[in-house]
C-alpha cells in the first residue's frame, strides 16, 4: 500500500473528525442545563424590566427567549433524556412551538379602537390602531352596524351586563344579527369587536354646505359617566371651516347612584352650540347657520366604544398550549408511577 | 342569616384551625402523635369555614372572589383543604402539620383584620372561567404548601432542630422527591390556570396577555417552579437546597396571589 497516498486522506478524516468533535462540543455546551437555568433568571428578570419600562417592551424578554430555545434546541440534539422520555420531549417542543406563536403574533396582529354611534355603521376605519410590522388584514372590507346598546348599573354605579345589537353582513353578503358584549366579542374577518366601558352621548347633525347636499353626522362625547362634568367636544363640519363647540348640559340624573338602573338618553338637556363668540341652544329640529352653510341639529344618540384585535395565531396558541400541558401531565404521570416517592 | 352569623361561624372555623395547630406542634415538642385529634380539629374547621362561605355566598349572590377578605378567606380554605388531604392520605408526614399550621395562623391573622364588606362584582366575572381559573391557582398554591411542610421538616432537622418526632419521618431522600412531586403537581396547575387566565382574559378584555402586574408576577412563579424542577434534575443539588427553593418559590407565589392584585390598580382587579 503507498502510504503516501493515504496519508493526505487520513489527514483529511482526521480533521473532519476533530471539526465534528468540536462543533459536538460546541452544541454540547450550548445544551448545557447550567445555562438554562440562567436563561430562566434571565428570563425573569428581563420581564420585570420590561414591565417596569413601556419602551423596553421588546428585548428584554427576545433575547432571553431565542436563548432559551437556541438552548433547549440543542439540548434536544445532543441529550439522550429526550431520546428515551418522549412526552418530555414533546413538552418542551410545545414551548418552542408556543414561543415562535408568540412571536409570529407580534410581527402580524392589529389592536386598535372605535368609537361607534348606534345606527351607524364602521367604515374600516379606526380611531387608534397599532400594528405588527407584517398585519396583513383585510379590515377595510369590514363591515358592521351598531344596532343599539344597554348597560344595567347597580347601585353607586356599578357597571353590569353589556347587551350590544350589531348587524353585520356574511360570507354570502346577507346581513345578519346579532347580540354581543362582556365576554362575547363580534368577529370578522378575524377582527375581534369587544365592547368596552367606555361609551356615551353623541348629539347628531344635518349639515349641509351650501351648494352641496345635506350630509348626516355625530360628535361622540367624552365617555358617560367616566366623564360626567365634561360632555363637551369639538369639531368641524365636514368641508367647513368653522369650528363648532357643544356641550350637553344634563338637567336630570340620568344613572341614579342610589338604585339599579341602566344607561339611557337624557330627556331633559341643553345642547349648547358655540360658534366663535356667538352661544347658542339647540333643541332637535333646530338649525343654526354658519357663516358657510346650515347646521341642523337632529337629536341625541348613544355611541359604543369597542376595542379592536386581531390575531390569527388564537388557536394555534391554544392547541400548542394543550399540547404542552397534556405531555408535561404524561411525563410526570410515567415517572411517578414506575416508582413510589418513599421507596 | 346577616354578616354577624357568618363571621361568628367564621371565628368557630379559625378557633378549630388554631386549635388543630397548637395540638400539632405540642405533640412534636412531647414527642407524642395526637392526630386524630389534628385531622378531626381540621375538619371541623374546615366544615364551619365552608359554611360561613356558603352562607356569604348565597346573601351576597356571588362566590368569595371579590375583596381581600373573602379572597384571604377563600385560600385559607382551600388550603387547608389541601393540607388537610395531604394529612390524611400521606401518615408518614404528619408531623410536618406542626410547621404548616402555624404558618397558616400568618394568612388567619390576615384574614381577621380585613374588612369583611362586600365589594363590587364586575359584569366580566360572569362566566365559567372565573371558577376554572381561580380553581386552577388553589390547587397550585395547595400542592406547593404542601412541599412548603415536607421541605421545613428537611430543614428543621438540619438546622438541628431535630425533636424525637420529625427523626421518624421518613428520611431526606424520600421527603425531597415527595416535595418534587408537589412541585410537579403545581407545575402542571399553574400552567393549566396561565392558559384558563388567557382565554378569560381574550374574552373579557380582548387580549389574551399584557404584561398587567399580575401576569407578570405569575409568569415570574411559572419560571420559578421550572427553574426549581431544572435545578434538582440537572445538579442533584441536596435536599436542603431544593428545599430552600421550595421555599423562596412560594414566598413569590404569595406576593403574587396576595399581594399584587392589592397594590396594582391595574385591569385584572375587575371593577368599572
Ligand atoms: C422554559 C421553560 C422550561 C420548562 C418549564 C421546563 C420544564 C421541564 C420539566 C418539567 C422537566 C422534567 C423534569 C423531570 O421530570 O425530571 C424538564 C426536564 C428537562 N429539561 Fe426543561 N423546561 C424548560 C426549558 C428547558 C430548556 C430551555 C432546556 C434546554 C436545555 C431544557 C432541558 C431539559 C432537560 C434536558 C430535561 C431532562 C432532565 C432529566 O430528566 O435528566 N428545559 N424540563
Amino acid at each position: 500500500m503507498n502510504h503516501d497516498e493515504v496519508a493526505p486522506a487520513g489527514e483529511g478524516a482526521g480533521a473532519r473528525m476533530a471539526a465534528d468533535r468540536s462543533e459536538r462540543g460546541l452544541l454540547r455546551r450550548l445544551a448545557s442545563l447550567r445555562l438554562t437555568l440562567g436563561l430562566l433568571a434571565l428570563l425573569a428578570v428581563g420581564i420585570l424590566i420590561a414591565q417596569r419600562f413601556e419602551e423596553a417592551r421588546t428585548w428584554p424578554i427576545v433575547v432571553p427567549l431565542a436563548l432559551l430555545a437556541a438552548n433547549l434546541l440543542a439540548a434536544v440534539a445532543t441529550n439522550g433524556v429526550f431520546r428515551r422520555q418522549t412526552a418530555l420531549l414533546v413538552f418542551h417542543l410545545s414551548l418552542v412551538a408556543l414561543v415562535l406563536l408568540v412571536a409570529a403574533g407580534r410581527l402580524t396582529y392589529l389592536k386598535g379602537h372605535v368609537g361607534i354611534t348606534n345606527g351607524a355603521g364602521f367604515d374600516g376605519e379606526l380611531a387608534i390602531d397599532e400594528r405588527g410590522p407584517w398585519h396583513v388584514g383585510n379590515l377595510d372590507a369590514v363591515r358592521f352596524t351598531n344596532d343599539g346598546f344597554s348597560v344595567g348599573y347597580a347601585p353607586g354605579w356599578q357597571r353590569g351586563a353589556t347587551r350590544n345589537t350589531v348587524l353585520w353582513r356574511d360570507g354570502d353578503g346577507r346581513w345578519q344579527q346579532s347580540v354581543i358584549g362582556d365576554q362575547e366579542p363580534l368577529v370578522l374577518a378575524g377582527y375581534r369587536f369587544y365592547t368596552t366601558f367606555n361609551k356615551g352621548f353623541a348629539p347628531t347633525f344635518g349639515w349641509q354646505r351650501d351648494g352641496a347636499t345635506t350630509v348626516h353626522g355625530s360628535v361622540q362625547l367624552p365617555s358617560y359617566p367616566l366623564n360626567e362634568f365634561s360632555q363637551a367636544a369639538e369639531w368641524t363640519p365636514p368641508g367647513s371651516r368653522v369650528a363648532v363647540w357643544v356641550m350637553l348640559d344634563i338637567d336630570e340624573v340620568v344613572i341614579d347612584p342610589h338604585a339599579h338602573s341602566a344607561f339611557r338618553l337624557p330627556q331633559a338637556y341643553k345642547l349648547v352650540v358655540r360658534v366663535g363668540d356667538e352661544r347658542h341652544e339647540m333643541r332637535p329640529g333646530d338649525a343654526l347657520r354658519l357663516p358657510d352653510g346650515t347646521l341642523t341639529f337632529d337629536g341625541l344618540r348613544g355611541w359604543m366604544g369597542y376595542r379592536v384585535f386581531y390575531d390569527w395565531t388564537l388557536p394555534w396558541l391554544l392547541a400548542a398550549g394543550a399540547v404542552a400541558v397534556v405531555s408535561l401531565g404524561t411525563h410526570f404521570w410515567q415517572k411517578f408511577a414506575a416508582s413510589p416517592w418513599n421507596r | 342569616m346577616s354578616m354577624e352569623n357568618e363571621l361568628q361561624i367564621l371565628w368557630a372555623a379559625v378557633v378549630a384551625y388554631v386549635l388543630a395547630g397548637v395540638t400539632a406542634v405540642i405533640g412534636v415538642i412531647l414527642g407524642k402523635r395526637p392526630e386524630r385529634t389534628v385531622l378531626a380539629l381540621s375538619v371541623a374547621g374546615l366544615a364551619l369555614h365552608a359554611s360561613s362561605i356558603g352562607l356569604r355566598w348565597e346573601r351576597l349572590g356571588h362566590g368569595p372572589f371579590i375583596t381581600m377578605f373573602e379572597i384571604l378567606s377563600s385560600n385559607v380554605l382551600s388550603l387547608m383543604l389541601a393540607y388537610t388531604l395531604a394529612y390524611w392520605r400521606i401518615p408518614r408526614i404528619r408531623a410536618s402539620a406542626a410547621i404548616v399550621l402555624p404558618l397558616m395562623f400568618v394568612m388567619l391573622g390576615w384574614l381577621m383584620v380585613a374588612h369583611p364588606g362586600e365589594g363590587h362584582y364586575p359584569p366580566t366575572y360572569n362566566t365559567p372561567w372565573l371558577y376554572i381559573h381561580i380553581g386552577l391557582g388553589k390547587v397550585f398554591l395547595g400542592a406547593v404548601l404542601v412541599a412548603v411542610g415536607v421541605s421545613c421538616v428537611i430543614l428543621l432537622r438540619r438546622a438541628g432542630i431535630g425533636l424525637r418526632r420529625l427523626t421518624q419521618l421518613p428520611g431526606d431522600r424520600q421527603l425531597d422527591e415527595l416535595a418534587f412531586r408537589c412541585m410537579a403537581i403545581g407545575l402542571v396547575f399553574h400552567s393549566l390556570m396561565l392558559i384558563a387566565g388567557a382565554i378569560w382574559a381574550q374574552d373579557a378584555w380582548g387580549r389574551y396577555w399584557d404584561w398587567d402586574p399580575l401576569e407578570t408576577w405569575a409568569f415570574v412563579t411559572w419560571l420559578t417552579v421550572a427553574f426549581t424542577l431544572h435545578a434538582r434534575v440537572a445538579f442533584r443539588v441536596s435536599p436542603a437546597a431544593h428545599a430552600t427553593m421550595i421555599l423562596a418559590v412560594f414566598v413569590i407565589a404569595f406576593l403574587t396571589f396576595f399581594g399584587v392584585p392589592f397594590v396594582s390598580m391595574t385591569p385584572h382587579q375587575g371593577a368599572v
